[in-house]
């Protein structure tokens, strides 16, 4: 599904493009492995029945399949996976994991392919975003000034208990996140994306 | 009835203390009441978030989680929180992290540098899940805690996903909360109250917030929302009860987005259980910051009154 | 067996063993994997081993003669094959030894396949290395084996068949037609079974009951057997070709005509008439229409029981004594009858406990329990019947309405790793299941059948043209398993599912959904497995004691398996199984008798302080106390004793001999591990 046929119409040579399966080229066997170890779920064990995308909320709105990220999975079929934006639609609700009849857990094979696919810089700007507020103020959903005039209202200090009324404990947490180079991965991609 | 007052590090989140205070005003006083003592966990985080932060890498989350835990864990005291996603970061987080050795050692080698250990010897609760323990506090003491009942209200209950799945790695004793497909116990909650829970179709569907998806794409998850807002209002529902200020925030701010968006309208108050809890002990609805809310709560508030 | 016992030097008491080493290759099987010959050489070494040869399958004619010219040319006093497993081979390898003239008991197996190459299958130094050690450590205990010699004891001329069901009703029908008495015990009040609760079977659609009554009326009045039904196992002792076997019959309340006949009520017990369960007061809900009819506290399961005896529910029943008086002079009835216990003596046993569902409300997604109009299979089976609580006519629970479309939930809990349903296949679900869409598709004109399922498994005889003829009566098939179900204000349901072909969610509204429940063994299939010693799979299943070479028997000699309790059957292969369990029990009976291996206890009574702790200790009830000499010691019934070597290990005076397991040949055994053989 690699080769692109070297047509000298564009468009013919897309609509043309090459579309079966081989495994020799499509598959990368380390992409099972490396969904499996970073999931914690064995995917290459699962028999395509279809629970995980008959309980999933978002199958029904959209083109999202899980069970199709599954037989990816196990397919090795990694830049399929990690491009497709589908992969991003998953509201991580567990049903299918819970219901799965072989005692998988298709939401971490989501999980372990967002984590692969944000490695590669691959990943929705609104995850990187939540980065960034928390590196600067410790919250994914900070304080601000209306609603400090509510917790007063309400018997409440103005800032919480948390990192936004004791600041001193943020260099922390920004240690953290470089240390993981999360910081480092979101300021590239969103400076890319300006 | 124990009258021995329970402590816990009260875990805040971001939403609640942010968006919904009186989330956070109301859990700190109607524990009063039930022996429930809520301690601030000072220099806590966001937990962080498991879908949006998760989902680019799981081990900054393990490693973020576990400051959080580490706050609770020098404090000699567990943790209680007031929100699903909360629970899956700071409680799963735990409970990897107290399984797993491996884990644990690669999340203390990066917080070394911080001058931090991740040890083990905290527990997470959910309150509602304390609410509903009798060793704890337990459906009687709740009851007898109510001064103004909310009779006269059909509630719909919406547990949200984070709290009880994935089910099999979930540890609730007895099993009465444990399940995830046809739990009951958060209409007891809510029935204690002296409120009418009413069951619906598909109740254990997600509000469509989670994951990152109302950030990469508010339509599907508004979606998703309005599915089960047709499912509630079938069933009767006078107002939405939640145990997640990312749920209510989907909820509560989704009906006008979905007013916007789809040109559907619909008036469902959305409440979260601490604040119906308030309500039910006698706090006014502006203590409770209720006017805060995006989706007017004043029809349930007025049938409330109607009804008394 | 064939054996001349000692062979010329061994009756001459030589001062040194001489053994024999054989490996064999099992093709690659061992050979794959492990360094045979290096094996060899290094056995050639070890102490005692006079001859060490390899080749390709020492289980083959010139394999064993091997075995027997060396035992000429080399004297040998022991022969150990390296191989595979004594459960597989080591009859085979005996008789080899016992032809070249040795006792069969001086030979020793080594495990290098099973426990060796199989397992080791990557690791060819390792493997190798522990085939050496295998080996070095059966020699050690060759040098110390002594002839022994099996004992022969009859065997009883009577047979026991524990369940009724179609299994248990064929091979009691079987073992009488051999001519062997036969008991039948049945813990419910009549025979049959799960198929007397079924409409229609598979793929001939021919009517269950009218295939079966006339094989339970058959059961019923065969002289040859000794029917029990309302009875249980309570206790079993003996072994193969002496079983006794202690039954509890529980009360009945009602007497049979021979049972009055025999307390001197002429003319008396029961008729079957029903007279009483037309005046009883109770009205209970039964059980064999799975709750969904009623029935007295004096009943039949149904219309044609066997025996057509009533029986009384003596929890429900309040001793009103009305139908004593219904019953009038047959005075068949007796409320205060008790249960009864008898022993019986039987040379062989078959086991035919069977299944029931499981308890699929545990898989809350599919709400059964919760949902009216969710129901089994086997409900199904009762609301499709003629002579079901319905009369035949398919009805919703919820509003007793004829149902215009069902859904068939397939793999409803079978192929279920999660712990909550069954890993196995619970293999006729898909074909019963097509029989359930034929029959709605037949009875009901226009009714709608959706089939959901993982896989179609249509594979027995004529069971793929009947897929064929159901798909073209119109049956919808979705490739999917069952997400969900939800239940809508009217009571109709939503089955939630992805069609995988299409690759789309559906959601399909229909008045009636039916789970095909996963099986499991019933609840007294452990009990009675306790009892006779049989092994389970972890799935609970009766473990064969060979899944493909002997799937009727099990590893307790005299003891054998019919039907759904070794694995989910159908009924041909149940019966087939029942047949073949008939006949093989059948064969120690006919023999006459049956030859016990040596492996009993001994007691060196010179050695035995007589303090009877042994005796208490054996789970066999084969030691007791006697007084020889004027000393009070121990002796062992041999035939009782399994050899489990519970009293040897304990004897505080190592009175106690195993014989073939003693003491000086296991502490050779581990010596020659840990010593390396320097003993």
């Amino acid at each position: 599904m690699t080769s692109a046929k070297a047509y000298k119409d564009a468009a013919l040579a897309a609509r043309l493009s090459d579309r079966v399966y081989r495994p020799a080229e499509d598959s990368d066997p380390s992409f099972t492995a490396e969904v499996e170890k970073i999931g914690g779920t064995a995917a290459h064990l699962c028999f395509q029945c279809g629970t995980c995308t008959g309980s999933c909320p978002s199958a029904p709105r959209s083109s999202y399949r899980i069970r199709t990220f599954m037989r990816r999975a196990n397919l090795g079929m990694k830049d399929v996976c990690l491009n497709d934006p589908d992969l991003w639609l998953c509201t991580t609700c567990y049903t299918c994991s819970d219901r799965c009849p072989r005692d998988l857990i298709p939401t971490d094979v989501i999980m372990a392919m967002r984590n692969m696919a944000a490695k590669q810089g691959i990943v929705p700007k609104n995850f990187l975003a939540t980065v960034n507020f928390i590196y600067n103020t410790g919250h994914g959903v900070p304080n601000n000034d209306a609603n400090r005039v509510a917790r007063v209202k309400l018997g409440l200090e103005p800032e919480p208990e948390t990192t936004c009324k004791y600041p001193e404990f943020l260099p922390a947490i920004r240690k953290i996140l470089e240390a993981y180079g999360t910081k480092q991965l979101a300021d590239k991609v969103l400076s890319e994306g300006q | 009835m124990s009258h021995d007052i329970h402590k816990y590090a009260f875990f805040l989140g971001c939403i609640a203390p942010n968006r919904y205070p009186g989330i956070e005003a109301a859990a700190i006083r109607t524990g009063k009441k039930l022996d429930i003592e809520l301690v601030p966990l000072k220099g806590a985080s966001c937990c962080p978030a498991p879908g949006a932060f998760g989902s680019i890498d799981l081990n900054v989350w393990y490693a973020m989680a576990a400051r959080n835990l580490i706050l609770a864990e020098q404090m000699n005291m567990d943790i209680a929180l007031i929100c699903n996603g909360c629970y899956k970061s700071i409680w799963e987080v735990n409970h990897k992290l107290k399984h797993n050795d491996e884990l644990r050692d690669s999340v203390n080698e990066v917080l070394k540098e911080v001058d931090m250990e991740y040890k083990g010897t905290s527990n997470v609760y959910h309150l509602a899940e304390l609410y509903y323990n009798d060793e704890v506090c337990g459906l009687n003491k709740l009851r007898d805690s109510v001064t103004t009942p909310l009779s006269g209200v059909k509630v719909a209950c919406h547990y949200g996903c984070h709290l009880l799945k994935p089910a099999k790695d979930r540890e609730f004793a007895g099993g009465a909360i444990g399940d995830s497909e046809h739990p009951m116990w958060f209409e007891e909650l809510v029935d204690a109250l002296g409120a009418e829970a009413v069951e619906y179709r598909n109740k254990m569907q997600c509000c469509g917030a989670g994951g990152g998806v109302r950030g990469y794409d508010i339509a599907h998850s508004l979606d998703i929302t309005n599915e089960k807002l047709t499912n509630m209002t079938a069933a009767g529902a006078d107002a939405i009860a939640d145990t997640c200020p990312f749920c209510q925030l989907q909820f509560d701010r989704g009906q006008f987005e979905i007013g916007q968006k789809f040109g559907v309208e619909w008036h469902v108050p959305v409440l979260h259980y601490c604040e119906m809890l308030g309500l039910a002990q006698g706090m006014s609805p502006v203590e409770l910051g209720l006017d805060l809310h995006q989706t007017s709560c004043k029809p349930f508030l007025d049938k409330l009154k109607g009804g008394q | 067996m064939v054996y001349t016992g000692k062979n010329a030097a061994a009756a001459e008491a030589p001062e040194e063993p001489r053994i024999g080493v054989f490996i064999c290759h099992c093709g690659t099987n061992i050979a794959g994997s492990i360094d045979v010959p290096a094996v060899r050489d290094y056995a050639a070494t070890i102490p005692h081993v006079v001859v060490a040869q390899n080749y390709a399958y020492m289980c083959s004619t010139p394999g064993q003669n091997m075995i027997k010219d060396a035992i000429a040319e080399h004297h040998l006093t022991g022969v150990v094959v390296a191989a595979c497993t004594p459960r597989l081979h080591e009859p085979t390898f005996r008789t080899a030894t016992a032809n070249g003239g040795l006792n069969p008991f001086r030979f020793e197996m080594a495990n290098i396949r099973d426990q060796g190459s199989w397992v080791h299958m990557h690791d060819w130094d390792g493997g190798t290395a522990k085939a050496k050690d295998a080996i070095r450590i059966a020699v050690a205990k060759a040098t110390k084996l002594e002839d022994l010699y099996p004992m022969s004891v009859p065997v009883e001329h009577r047979a026991l068949v524990v369940g009724a069901g179609i299994g248990g009703i064929q091979a009691s029908m079987d073992l009488a037609a051999a001519g062997i008495e036969t008991y039948l015990i049945e813990k419910q009040p009549t025979i049959g079974g799960r198929m007397s609760q079924l409409d229609k079977t598979f793929p001939t659609l021919d009517c269950s009951q009218c295939i079966l009554s006339p094989k339970m009326a058959e059961a019923g009045r065969t002289p040859g057997i000794k029917l029990y039904t309302l009875a249980e196992i309570e206790n079993v002792e003996g072994y193969i070709g002496n079983f006794d076997v202690t039954i509890r019959r529980h009360a009945r309340g009602v007497l049979t005509p021979n049972e009055a006949a025999a307390k001197g009520i002429i003319g008396g017990g029961c008729t079957g008439c029903g007279d009483c369960s037309n005046v009883c007061p109770v009205v209970k809900p039964n059980e064999w229409e799975f709750n969904m009819a009623p029935r007295k506290a004096i009943y039949i399961c149904h219309a044609q029981v066997v025996p057509l005896i009533y029986t009384i529910d003596f929890d429900a029943c309040v001793k009103c004594g009305l139908c004593i008086t219904a019953c009038g002079t047959k005075k068949a009835i007796d409320l205060e009858m008790q249960d009864e216990l008898f022993t019986i003596k039987v040379g062989t046993v078959i086991l035919a406990t069977g299944y029931e569902a499981f308890p699929i409300e545990q898989k809350k997604e599919w709400g059964y329990k919760l949902y009216d109009n969710v129901i089994t299979s086997l409900e199904f089976e009762r609301l499709i019947c003629a002579s079901g609580p319905t009369i035949g006519h398919l009805v919703r629970p919820s509003d007793g309405e004829t149902p215009q479309s069902v859904g068939f939930v397939l793999c409803a809990g079978s192929r279920d790793n999660t712990g909550i349903g069954k890993p196995y296949c619970s293999r006729f679900c898909c074909m019963y299941s097509l029989k359930h869409a034929h029959q709605v598709i037949e009875k009901i004109p226009g009714c709608r059948a959706y089939i959901f399922y993982m896989d179609i498994r249509s594979f027995g005889k004529a069971y793929e043209e009947f897929y064929y003829r159901v798909q073209n009566e119109g049956a919808k098939f979705i490739r999917g398993r069952v997400a969900q179900i939800q239940e809508l204000p009217n009571k109709n349901l939503i089955v939630v599912a992805e069609d995988t072909l299409l690759g789309n969610q559906v959601q399909i509204e229909v008045d009636l959904v039916v789970l095909a429940a996963a099986i499991q063994p019933t609840a007294e299939t452990e009990i009675v497995r306790r009892q006779f010693g049989v092994s389970c799979s972890g799935d609970k299943w009766l473990l064969e004691a060979h899944p493909k070479l002997n799937p009727c028997g099990t590893t307790t000699a005299g003891v054998y398996l019919a039907g759904v309790c070794q694995g989910p059957k159908d009924i041909p292969d149940t019966v087939a199984q029942a047949e073949g369990a008939a006949s093989a029990a059948s064969i120690p009976i006919h023999s006459g008798h049956v030859e016990l291996e040596p492996y009993y206890a001994q007691c060196m009574q010179n050695l035995c302080a007589g303090c009877g702790m042994c005796t208490r200790l054996c789970p066999y009830s084969a030691l007791s106390m006697t007084v020889v000499d004027g000393r009070t010691v121990m002796e062992v019934t041999a035939a009782k004793c399994k050899g489990c070597g519970t009293c040897g290990g304990f004897c505080p005076g190592g009175a106690i001999k195993m014989q073939h397991f003693t003491s000086p040949q296991i502490l050779a055994q581990i010596d020659a591990f840990f010593l390396g053989g320097e003993q």
